[in-house]
């Protein structure tokens, strides 16, 4: 299956994931965000909030991030996410059984 | 066989009281808990009831594992203790492990072997970025060494899940109890959860198969350990809920019975006025619980501070709670094992543990600020 077909909307490409989760961590944290940013070093996220992040991406991307793929660098900006849920939502076997 | 509709029932909660019957008290004095009982809960899922079918568990939502885990925390906070840790080791493997690792330990854990999770050391409690267990990569093994404190469980374990460094960040591994090198000392007279199995371990050059390593890779540790702890959490908040029911119960039961002055305690005010609040920490500690486990369900972002709340305004309720509870008993309640009396002393450990009041209050400060 494709992303396009799971999702059918424009949110599925690069652009339009990025274009999301900027909107999404700006609305919860109160400030800008670009794309490139490291959120961990600019105190965007806190490490609590990174788990409510992965919940987030779970929810809204119906991936599953477990496993090696939980490390912090995934989530140190929209883009380290932007790839994550790309190669995930790419391959079903990586959705998994957690 | 279970049902097809995967979740807790009526027949587990008579399974877990036909176990426990009328020995809390005397497992409360002895300091532990028998080795059947817990085995039977774990082969029947219900030591950690949210690992997925497909894993061998019961496959329950949090809102029903919560409720359960209540239930065994009104008769028994030791058990229900057990529970928590089985439940947290369950859930790190879910989350840290990759597919064959979990395909292989949840199986374990659902199959009737205990687990324990080891976080605190001598110098890291609270702050765990002080943490000085080392797991080292040596050829096809990964070596562990160091000096883990206050592991729930450890006593009765078969398999230990470790966090400590690794390369540039931190890792968790599953060590069997029983591998060269592990040595599980007993807490002696825990001030509370006596029968919980308290102990402290120490691992001296334990080498294990490399895939012991959770994930298989270096992750940041606050991450890992915020990962495991918001199933323990979860459950200790679950528990503290039973502990208020548990003490709401026996001193309402207590108020009705014993007269002075010429009538019941209860119609004396001061002594309602402890009613009304056990009632009223009850209430809200079962609600801010029902709502996280929502969250959890839901799949809902605000699980984790809805968790952290929950955890925080449980526990406290709890130990106040059960104050008031020793209070309206008096004498009635005043010896080790009674059920209060238990409810007086676990309580206060549940303040403690899996982030202090104090931990969760900062999270919730810096929560609020986050979202002004």
């Amino acid at each position: 299956m494709t992303i396009e077909q799971e999702t059918g909307e424009a949110v599925a490409t690069p652009a339009g994931i990025e274009e999301q989760l900027v909107s999404y961590l700006e609305e919860r944290t109160k400030a800008r965000v670009t794309p490139d940013q490291d959120l961990f070093r600019s105190g965007v996220v806190s490490s609590m909030f990174a788990m409510e992040l992965i919940v987030y991406l779970e929810k809204e991307y119906q991936v599953s991030i477990a496993g090696g793929d939980l490390k912090l660098d995934n989530f140190r900006s929209v883009a380290a996410m932007t790839s994550l849920l790309l190669r995930l939502r790419g391959s079903s076997d990586a959705v998994g059984d957690a | 066989m279970r049902s097809a509709m995967p979740d807790l029932t009526a027949e587990d909660r008579a399974f877990v009281d036909s176990l426990v019957g009328d020995q809390p008290a005397g497992w409360d004095v002895a300091g532990e808990l028998p080795d059947d009982v817990l085995r039977k809960l774990g082969t029947r899922g219900l030591l950690c009831a949210q690992v997925p079918t497909a894993h061998g568990g019961i496959g329950a939502s949090s809102r029903s594992n919560g409720e359960f885990t209540a239930h065994v925390g009104s008769l028994c906070s030791s058990l229900r203790s057990v529970m928590t840790s089985q439940g947290m080791a369950a859930w790190t493997v879910q989350k840290l492990g990759d597919s064959a690792q979990r395909a292989a330990h949840l199986r374990r854990l659902t199959g009737g072997q205990l687990a324990a999770v080891c976080f605190s050391e001598p110098a890291a409690g609270s702050d765990l970025a002080a943490m000085g267990t080392t797991i080292r990569r040596v050829g096809d093994s990964v070596v562990v060494d160091g000096h883990k404190k206050w592991a729930t469980a450890a006593a009765y374990a078969d398999l230990l899940v470790v966090f400590g460094r690794y390369e540039d960040g931190a890792a968790a591994v599953v060590v069997p109890t029983s591998a060269p090198g592990v040595r599980v000392e007993r807490v002696i007279d825990p001030l509370g959860c006596r029968a919980a199995g308290h102990a402290h371990v120490r691992l001296d050059d334990v080498r294990l198969p490399a895939d012991s390593l959770l994930g298989g890779v270096a992750q940041g540790l606050p991450l890992l350990v915020t990962t495991a702890l918001a199933y323990g959490r979860f459950s200790v908040a679950w528990g503290c809920v039973g502990i208020l029911r548990a003490c709401r119960t026996a001193a309402a039961e207590h108020a009705s019975t014993r007269q002075q002055f010429g009538r019941p305690i209860a119609e004396h005010q001061l002594v309602a006025r402890h009613l009304a609040e056990l009632y009223i920490a009850e209430q809200t500690a079962s609600r801010v619980c029902e709502h996280a486990s929502d969250c959890w369900d839901a799949g809902s972002p605000e699980v984790v501070v809805a968790t952290v709340l929950a955890k925080h305004v449980a526990a406290g309720n709890a130990a106040r709670g059960a104050g008031s509870a020793v209070q309206v008993l008096a004498s009635a309640a005043a010896t080790d094992g009674h059920v209060v009396a238990r409810a007086y002393r676990d309580a206060k450990l549940m303040e403690i543990i899996e982030g202090s009041s104090e931990i969760c209050q900062l999270i919730l400060a810096e929560h609020a600020t986050s979202v002004r």
